[in-house]
């Protein structure tokens, strides 16, 4: 509920937030040149979403994600190289190449899988969270879906069973503005998405997207009910991102300063850097060296993703069905 | 004798009634619904006083269309809304797009501002139109500086006010300040019911939910009703809002003394308190933290670290507001809301065109 992070949680934060902006950076100039197959979906712009709820987060809690997902793949723990060379359909890939973008899972780390179904995220973890209640763990389960996710009636039957049971599940819907190109002012027949959690009765908050600090602090309120046994709750994170739907998308549906704006006034690392060295938190050479560290394992994780074997014809069917005793 | 166009502004905080409160506390929601049916109600109150026009801005969150779909309606027909002009602003969706708005309703000469929102919104539309009044409407969390009142009634009292039935010195309530300076960082910054010293490093989720977290506490007035920070001074050292001076209050968990003080809905929070005192105008207090955060009005909103020195001061240079209560006594004794038999809602009138509508008989369209 507070704010008071230590250094080391402040550091790692800008860790994660810078990961996530550099490995999408790097995938809008790599996704041009047409060596990678599939579609990608970029979150550059939200990475204080995934940060701010992460950080509550261990192994132990399960996250579904959406067709958006690289950030809370990278937020989770999931590895980055790993996550490149399935972004590239390599056999070294954390799905073994078969997934893609749209499909990183990793059990392991509590990563049910990002989710080319939009919606189809919230019905996943309110099975993760009833497992967690009916083991009788604190775990809890945590959806991230989109303002077009919100209007999904998946994600609705997935709210009223999760507070009909009283599990321990956070719906957090990162509202960008667009469903597609399609503008949430426009689609969302509530205009505020947390609105909707009183439908179902659960506590429903906006929190400002751009701000680590706030989605952390709304976050942990939220874990901490969840984990104490008090039920669900809705978080709307307003935020924006900084390139279209999908790569290659031209956005004509967007104010053409829009981003601009946003960039230049909101940016959460921007933020992020600015408080914590104005309250002499941390050093920025602290920083410096995180971003130089990120840019050095980003760098190696493309090269070697891109060098990797992809599956072979022998590999088709393994993975696909659970195999039997 | 033509005149000029009777014209009031109608601003809606769309975010408000929404934040960490929900979670941390029992605070209820506000939803844009709600929203919309009070921004009915005054228009229905500014058509029945015979208000001309009224200016709103546009959002993103669909208050301003909805109003807009509902002026085709029955109702705003037959309760004679006044003519809605929206005003179409590059939409930040942030508070930014609240002053812009009362800055162009200022340029455009309104005689009045309805605001929907917290402490924090009517701040925002006060620092921005000088000395055009408010009438002022709670759809925030815990407020003070707005009272939790009807719109339908407040309405009535605007629309009284602007069209020249209620003497100003009746009708209007000055009110007191708070200003933040930090010179070095060019900052002066107001709050209409209390700045609050906080330890917490960040402004964060924004709403200070646990009395630890409090350090020192300056109001313009303090009642003991409220609810929110302004409680501790209302509860421990209260001052009215018609009182020249405010009060200033420190806190410490080791105190030798601690009060409970319901600082959220719902929330109730033991608070050590180490002084108390009167805040005299004019008078620049230094604040009792090296670094930390201010909460202005209940929401942390400047961080400020041990290389800054802000100052709090208490003036008399807020906002003008509509004294709800005064001006419909007012009202009631002068019976200006009494009806000829000319009016379309006299009683005879209404009888009449039931008996036609029963009849099935085609009246024109007002």
């Amino acid at each position: 509920m507070s704010t008071q992070l230590t250094a080391d949680q402040l550091l790692h934060a800008y860790q994660v937030m810078r990961t996530i902006r550099v490995f999408e950076e790097r995938l809008h100039v790599e996704f041009a040149t047409g060596e990678i197959p599939g579609f990608v979906h970029l979150y550059a712009g939200e990475e204080a979403s995934a940060a701010g709820v992460m950080a509550h987060l261990g192994d132990d809690d399960c996250i579904a994600s959406n067709h958006r997902g690289h950030g809370h793949c990278i937020a989770k723990g999931v590895d980055v190289y790993g996550m490149m060379a399935e972004i590239y359909g390599k056999k070294t890939g954390v799905c073994q190449g078969k997934g893609g973008s749209m499909h990183i899972a990793d059990f392991e780390k509590g990563m049910l899988g990002a989710n080319g179904i939009v919606g189809a995220g919230a019905p996943l973890v309110v099975g993760a969270a009833l497992a967690a209640k009916l083991k009788g763990t604190d775990s809890v389960a945590v959806v991230f879906f989109g303002d077009g996710g919100s209007n999904e009636g998946a994600v609705f039957e997935a709210m009223n069973m999760a507070s009909v049971w009283n599990l321990p599940c956070l719906f957090i819907a990162e509202n960008n503005g667009y469903a597609e190109a399609t503008a949430s002012n426009w689609s969302v027949a509530c205009d505020h998405i947390a609105d909707r959690a009183a439908g179902f009765g659960m506590p429903g908050v906006t929190v400002d997207g751009f701000d680590f600090f706030a989605v952390h602090e709304a976050a942990g309120a939220a874990v901490e009910r969840a984990r104490a046994g008090e039920g669900p709750s809705l978080i709307e994170v307003k935020l924006t991102r900084y390139y279209g739907h999908f790569e290659g998308d031209a956005q004509t549906y967007r104010a053409p300063d829009e981003v601009k704006h946003f960039r230049e006034h909101n940016d959460c690392l921007m933020q992020f850097r600015d408080r914590v060295t104005r309250a002499g938190r941390v050093q920025a050479s602290q920083l410096d060296q995180i971003d130089s560290e990120v840019d050095l394992l980003i760098e190696n994780a493309v090269r070697k993703a891109k060098s990797d074997p992809k599956p072979s014809a022998a590999d088709l069917l393994s993975d696909v069905y659970v195999s039997y005793p | 004798m033509s005149r000029a166009p009777l014209t009031v502004g109608i601003i809606a905080n769309p975010a408000s009634g929404r934040d960490v409160r929900r979670l941390t506390a029992n605070a209820g929601l506000f939803s844009s619904t709600d929203k919309v049916s009070v921004i009915q109600r005054l228009l229905a109150a500014f058509g029945a006083t015979g208000i001309d026009r009224v200016l709103m801005p546009t959002d993103m969150t669909g208050i301003a269309a909805a109003v807009l779909k509902n002026s085709h309606g029955r109702q705003a027909r037959s309760s004679h809304w006044p003519a809605l002009e929206f005003l179409d602003l590059t939409l930040r969706q942030s508070v930014e797009d609240t002053r812009l708005a009362a800055r162009w309703m200022a340029e455009r000469g309104v005689a009045l501002i309805a605001v929907l929102g917290g402490d924090g919104t009517h701040k925002a539309v006060a620092a921005e139109v000088g000395d055009i009044p408010l009438l002022t409407l709670s759809t925030g969390t815990n407020n003070a500086f707005p009272e939790l009142r009807e719109a339908t009634s407040a309405g009535l009292a605007g629309g009284l006010f602007v069209s020249g039935r209620i003497p100003p010195g009746i009708a209007l309530r000055r009110n007191k300040r708070l200003l933040v300076r930090e010179p070095s960082r060019g900052l002066c910054e107001m709050a209409l019911v209390d700045v609050a010293v906080s330890s917490l490093p960040f402004v964060g989720a924004r709403a200070i939910s646990r009395g630890t977290d409090l350090a020192e506490v300056f109001v313009t007035f303090a009642e003991p009703q409220s609810i929110g920070i302004s409680a501790l001074c209302g509860l421990w050292f209260p001052v009215s809002r018609q009182a020249p001076g405010g009060a200033w209050m420190r806190l410490d968990a080791r105190s030798p003394e601690a009060l409970l003080v319901p600082l959220a809905p719902g929330l109730l929070q033991g608070c050590g308190v180490l002084a108390a005192g009167s805040l005299e105008p004019g008078v620049a207090h230094r604040l009792c933290l090296a670094s930390g955060t201010l909460a202005l009005d209940g929401e942390r909103e400047i961080e400020f670290n041990a290389h800054d020195r802000p100052t709090v001061t208490l003036d008399a240079g807020g906002p003008l507001s509509i004294d709800v209560n005064a001006t419909l006594a007012h009202a009631a004794q002068q019976r200006l809301l009494a009806i000829g038999r000319e009016h379309p809602q006299h009683p005879l009138n209404l009888e009449s065109q039931d008996t036609l509508e029963n009849k099935n008989v085609d009246t024109a369209d007002r």
